[in-house]
């Protein structure tokens, strides 16, 4: 009987409708835009003329390099900077309540709406900001100091509103460890060192790849902060939108297809590297 | 030994002063009296709030006077509670399912990641070719889908990694004891995961709430709250106004989250 | 007499085509206590769950009081299922979980109580009403969940390893407690699974013993432990001590076997074919062998030396050395305990009767004598 054997897939459905219309046939329409001549869906011209384009570009290079190098260069910094609060958190802070606070704590900014929190950096690193006046109160600058619209201001900002997401998954995957592996390994006279390296580091490895994944994905999907506080800083996404908002469509879907690969490609590679699958079940 | 805990602690109150430093400031200039946003502050006032279009304050209307702003809470509030209530439905039929080894689990799991994989600006963008090829027009729906499918893999993950391990169990207990389908979900399913449930819905509010690339690729018009502070940012000059806006929302997060992270705390017996 | 269930070649496959049910018969009569008993992973959970309803069958056919149960889903079967964690509602309390079969049926509530209260009385749980599955013990978490199962009177009530997550008090316990009610009610048949024997062979009327996907032997628990068919149901139920040898003579009704501690006469195994050569696995319970220090005119006799004791209470268990470091235990009484001297030699001795030739291993194929002995 077909409820029978289908109904478990039934329901399914409404989910499998809502994910095929508003994210997989945007994305195949996005691929067939990307070789158009001419946006139009009757009887269009289809050309290799867009990556051809794209791959001539003189700008083409830096626009990857600093999408991609911002975004792993992110993530690499936050996991760098949220391992060992993860770290602490799971292995240091025995009172569970304590940690749930501090995880709350935490989780706070990411909530914390989009454009407060960007602009809120204005009134710290600006150049009449607390930042330049503590500065100037102290004699240790005359002038103001330009702090903002570098990558480095991109890189504090994308750090604040992004470490969440790295201590999370690494302090799941950490409070996960059976004690009794790292006991045993002690008692196996396992140098600090290694019963870290080899048995935490190697274990809480799921976790640092999802927590990667977040921070990479979050970061590339962000081209408004580049484009307010980077100083002019081309990146992907800021390129498609402006395109996209010049009507540039095929040009604009060229290169969210090669944004969309490149992502992909990339955490396909770690998803087959890591099993990501270990720390939800 | 010692030294090292006290660094540890040391450490963590370091990350979340830096994450709150912010947050801080934001509030505080929300408060600050005059136009310009720079330090120092010499005197605090409640004007960005409440005064009315008078005065020195005649040409940036306060918070409570502007009707755009009104307009646009309203379209934020409409658009995350139908993300809310979709992504809810969602999350929870998805996982029910999914949580069975059914054929093809790991690729369907995979498929609703790939809603959180994809950059905003690429689904946006896509969407408005679909919408141009159906000759659809973008409406309050279009952006509530959107964020839904962001919002869902998020959920979808918290339901399944805290999906009690005997539910299934219960579910079984159940239709040993002649309850229909529909009974084991009504009086042990659901009484069982209603906690998750509810997180899921305000989940699914809160990252519609504060989401601007993709709200803005999918509603035309004034837009949602943080949209319209978006547009506005970029063309008004900057004021304690917007600090003041930003305060608002932030608060407005803040209890929703307050809300879920006491659900979340809570389990069935 | 018609089986109240009847399964006839029950086929399950699970994923990736691993065959948890191989065809399995087997018929359960009304009012009797059936035990499926087996090694870990042998199928017995998943017969169970199968004639619940909770997993689908493959191939074959199952019947419940004579009705085809494909497809027929588990909420529909005259059964009811205590599952191994018990499965109590976390969100109800106890008298909720045990109304919570009658409340599918659409009885009234009036009803409801009467039958609730009258069962948790019969289970000496009356006064936990009140109370959640997280705020009583485990033992009378268990006694819930059987109320819970019972109080809607299946034809058929389906015990999934009851006894396995208590210790051992309640074990006894709640295996008095199921023996008791099973002889109060009438109509159901009990099947009730596990792994250990002592619960298998006290509680059963008949049994099943399971191997991989597979029935062994189907028996009265004595029947099986006198006249295993296979090594496997014999080393299963009950101790035993096997020796691995061949068929070296054939009388009219004993045979001469060939082993490591020398030849040994049993009864004559039934089978028809051609015995002399076979490999085959002698066995002999340990009660039934006598100690002696001078050696009896017995029909088996072996000369031993005395290794160590283990104690069990009421009776101890000796362990000898055989000739080729082969080892022999013997039961004694413990009040009948003689003063044993470590490395004294001893004879161990007992009668063709008592003793067993066995010619199949195993109903599954391709299991060998040798494995199955030495447990490679």
């Amino acid at each position: 009987m077909f409820i029978e054997k289908y109904g478990k897939y039934l329901l399914l459905l409404p989910g499998l409708i809502i994910i095929v219309f508003f994210l997989i046939l945007p994305l195949i329409l996005i691929v067939i835009v990307s070789f158009m001549q001419i946006f139009t869906f009757r009887e269009p011209t289809l050309t290799l003329q867009n990556y051809i384009d794209f791959v001539a570009s003189p700008q083409t290079p830096t626009i990857l390099l600093n999408t991609f190098g911002m975004s792993i260069g992110t993530a690499l910094l936050t996991l760098l900077a949220g391992y060992p609060a993860a770290y602490v958190l799971a292995f240091k802070i025995e009172s569970i309540k304590i940690r749930n606070y501090i995880i709350s704590l935490l989780l706070v900014p990411f909530f914390i709406d989009w454009n407060a929190r960007t602009i809120a950096w204005i009134p710290i690193l600006g150049e009449s900001g607390a930042v330049n006046y503590m500065l100037q109160a102290l004699n240790i600058v005359r002038e103001p100091v330009q702090l903002l619209f570098s990558r480095w201001t991109l890189l504090i900002i994308w750090l604040q509103t992004n470490i969440l997401f790295a201590i999370f998954p690494i302090y799941l995957a950490l409070i996960r460890i059976d004690p009794d592996l790292i006991n045993a390994a002690r008692v196996l006279k396992a140098p600090p060192h290694r019963v870290f390296y080899n048995i935490i580091f190697k274990l809480s490895l799921p976790g640092v790849v999802v927590g990667f994944t977040f921070v990479f994905v979050n970061t590339l999907g962000d081209y408004i902060t580049p484009a307010l506080w980077a100083g002019g800083i081309q990146v992907l996404g800021l390129s498609i939108s402006s395109f996209a908002a010049n009507f540039v469509w095929p040009y604009a879907a060229t290169q969210s297809t090669i944004l969309i690969l490149i992502a992909l490609a990339v955490l396909f590679v770690l998803f087959k590297i890591v099993d990501i699958k270990k720390l939800v079940e | 030994m010692g030294v090292w805990n006290f660094v540890g602690k040391v450490y963590i109150a370091f990350i979340i002063a830096l994450i709150y430093l912010p947050v801080a400031f934001m509030i505080i200039l929300s408060f600050k009296s005059g136009a310009s946003i720079s330090f120092p502050i010499e005197r605090f006032t409640l004007d960005w709030y409440i005064k009315p279009p008078t005065g020195e304050y005649a040409a940036y209307l306060s918070l409570f006077y502007d009707r755009q702003v009104f307009q646009a809470l309203q379209n934020s509030v409409v658009v995350s509670s139908l993300v809310a209530m979709i992504s809810m439905f969602l999350v929870t039929t998805l996982a029910l399912t999914l949580r069975r080894r059914i054929a093809g689990r790991d690729q369907l799991f995979y498929l609703f990641l790939l809603g959180f994989l994809t950059p905003g600006v690429a689904v946006g963008l896509g969407l408005n070719f679909l919408f141009n090829l159906l000759n659809l027009e973008f409406s309050i729906w279009s952006a509530a889908f959107i964020n839904v499918i962001y919002a869902v893999p998020f959920g979808l993950i918290l339901m399944m990694a805290r999906f009690n391990p005997d539910l299934l169990l219960y579910e079984q207990a159940g239709s040993s004891l002649r309850a229909s389908p529909l009974r084991v979900f009504r009086r042990i399913t659901l009484p069982l995961i209603i906690y998750e449930v509810i997180s899921a819905a305000i989940l699914g509010f809160l990252l519609s709430w504060g989401e601007v690339i993709r709200t803005q690729f999918a509603l035309k018009g004034i837009g949602t709250l943080s949209t319209f502070i978006e547009v506005q940012l970029g063309v008004n000059p900057l004021t304690p106004k917007w600090y003041a806006a930003g305060t608002l929302l932030s608060v407005a997060s803040f209890v929703g989250l307050a809300i879920f992270a006491y659900l979340l705390s809570k389990t069935t017996r | 007499m018609a089986g109240i269930v009847e399964i006839k070649r029950l086929v399950k496959r699970y994923k990736g085509n691993v065959l948890a049910l191989k065809g399995i018969d087997l018929e359960i009569y009304r009012d009797e206590f059936f035990v499926l008993m087996g090694p870990s992973g042998c199928g017995k959970s998943t017969l169970l769950k199968t004639i619940a309803g909770i997993l689908d069958y493959d191939d074959g056919e199952l019947y419940i009081n004579g009705k085809d149960m494909k497809n027929v889903p588990a909420y529909k079967r005259d059964i009811s299922l205590m599952l191994e964690n018990y499965a109590l509602f976390p969100h109800m309390n106890v008298f909720d979980n045990v109304a919570f079969g009658l409340r599918m049926l659409d009885k009234d509530e009036e009803e409801i109580k009467k039958d609730v209260m009258e069962t948790l009385a019969l289970l000496e749980l009356k006064g936990l009403e009140k109370r959640f599955p997280n705020e009583i013990s485990g033992g009378q978490r268990q006694r819930v969940a059987l109320a819970r199962a019972l109080v809607i009177r299946p034809s058929v009530l389906l015990l999934d390893e009851p006894l396995s997550h208590i210790d051992y008090r309640l074990q006894r316990r709640f295996a008095s407690l199921l023996k008791d009610i099973h002889r109060q009610i009438s109509g159901t048949a009990f099947i009730l699974t596990t792994h250990d024997q002592h619960h298998g062979l006290s509680l059963a009327d008949r049994m099943a013993i399971m191997n991989s996907g597979l029935i062994e032997q189907v028996g009265h628990p004595e029947e099986i432990y006198n006249e295993p068919h296979t090594l496997f149901s014999a080393r299963f139920v009950g101790e035993v001590n096997t020796f691995m040898g061949e068929i070296q003579e054939v009388g009219a009704d004993s045979v001469w076997v060939k082993t490591d501690i020398g030849y040994l006469k049993s009864r004559k195994p039934n089978a028809a074919d051609n015995l002399v050569g076979r490999r085959v696995g002698y066995i002999i319970r340990p009660e039934k062998i006598k100690i002696s220090k001078t050696g009896e005119n017995a029909e088996n006799s072996v000369k031993c030396i005395f290794e160590y004791l283990n104690y069990f209470g009421h009776y101890v268990e000796a362990i000898f050395r055989a000739p080729h470091n082969v080892r022999i235990k013997s039961t004694i009484p413990t009040y009948n305990l003689p003063n044993f001297k470590v490395e004294d030699e001893y004879w161990l001795s007992w009668s063709a009767n008592d003793a067993r030739t066995i010619i199949k291993p195993s109903v599954v194929e391709g299991v060998d004598i040798e494995d199955l002995i030495y447990g490679r």
